[in-house]
């Protein structure tokens, strides 16, 4: 090839790059998968007794104290981020973001009423939080084409049903599993993703 | 023989290139985004933005946020259409080039 056909090419893959770069939007929260995955783990341990002390012994307040000061740290941390990364605006990125949101203020609003009207049922929650946790993947995956992300709903979604039809040990397995696989080993690997993406952008900044 | 697409000199700069591709995927975006993803210095990244400013194929938008000034980018109809031309002339070049070869 001529150089002048290499410098055409070349053109080609900068423009494909560049809009790559601007509509990398999952990627970059990928921490938030392994912080929640992390927090659920926490509660899980939390309520089962597994901590010891006054403020572990007090296991009625292991999921809400656990989730709220989940999502505050996610609303701090993301702050942070947006302020320092100048992170621009995408139409993706929204639809990604209120898929999230919404996700959370229904399993929010289920979940609270369902506690303290004392009529959650264990295996019931793990489904519900599982059927929830299965659609936000299902759509976003499907949003920017990520097999992985699909792939993380079905396992949430197997979940909800193991959780529905087996014993309450089993559904505890079920569900500790899937937040294995899907925010532990899933946020992990998004992680690097973004991390191998970064350094190619970085290779390929521009200096025309 | 078809005869040959001429590319559109405003688009041809590698960093203008680069500029319209970035903010083709994105609704708008920050001075100091458009930096750091070009690796560019400030004042040729605002040079070029001002050649494309002048060409009508960004537009652009000063504000406060915080009280910190903040300048936005977007990219116009205009330039969505001549970046699709400039693709579109390129893979024209290209298929030429291979044929010919």
């Amino acid at each position: 090839m001529s150089t002048n056909n290499l410098d055409l090419t070349e053109r080609l893959e900068l423009i494909q790059n560049m809009m790559a770069a601007g509509r990398r939007s999952t990627t970059r929260w990928a921490w938030t998968i392994v912080l929640w995955g992390v927090a659920f783990y926490v509660a899980i341990a939390w309520s089962s007794g597994f901590f010891g002390g006054p403020i572990w012994g007090q296991h009625y307040m292991a999921w809400p104290v656990t989730m709220v000061g989940t999502w505050l740290l996610t609303w701090a941390l993301a702050s942070r981020m947006h302020k320092s990364a100048h992170a621009p605006k995408t139409t993706v990125g929204r639809a990604i973001m209120s898929i999230w949101t919404a996700m959370g203020i229904s399993m929010f609003a289920l979940l609270l009423p369902l506690g303290l009207s004392g009529r959650a049922d264990q295996q019931v929650c793990v489904a519900v939080v599982a059927t929830l946790l299965g659609t936000a993947n299902a759509a976003s995956g499907i949003l920017v084409k990520w097999k992985a992300q699909i792939a993380c709903a079905v396992v949430w979604w197997l979940a909800s049903a193991a959780s529905l039809f087996g014993t309450v040990t089993e559904s505890t397995i079920a569900f500790l599993a899937a937040i294995f696989l899907c925010q532990i080993v899933f946020g992990i690997y998004a992680m690097i993703c973004e991390s191998r993406e970064r350094r190619r952008q970085v290779q390929g900044a521009v200096n025309a | 023989m078809p005869e040959l697409p001429e590319l559109n000199p405003v688009i041809h700069g590698k960093l203008r290139l680069a500029l319209l591709s970035l903010l083709m995927g994105v609704e708008e975006a920050e001075f100091t985004w458009l930096r750091e993803k070009t690796g560019s210095t400030d004042g040729n990244l605002g040079a070029q933005l001002m050649k494309l400013e002048e060409a009508g194929y960004v537009a652009v938008e000063k504000r406060f946020v915080l009280r910190k000034p903040q300048t936005l980018y977007r990219m116009t109809d205009a330039g969505r259409a001549a970046l699709s031309e400039y693709v579109d002339a390129l893979k024209q070049l290209l298929g030429s080039a291979v044929a010919g070869d």
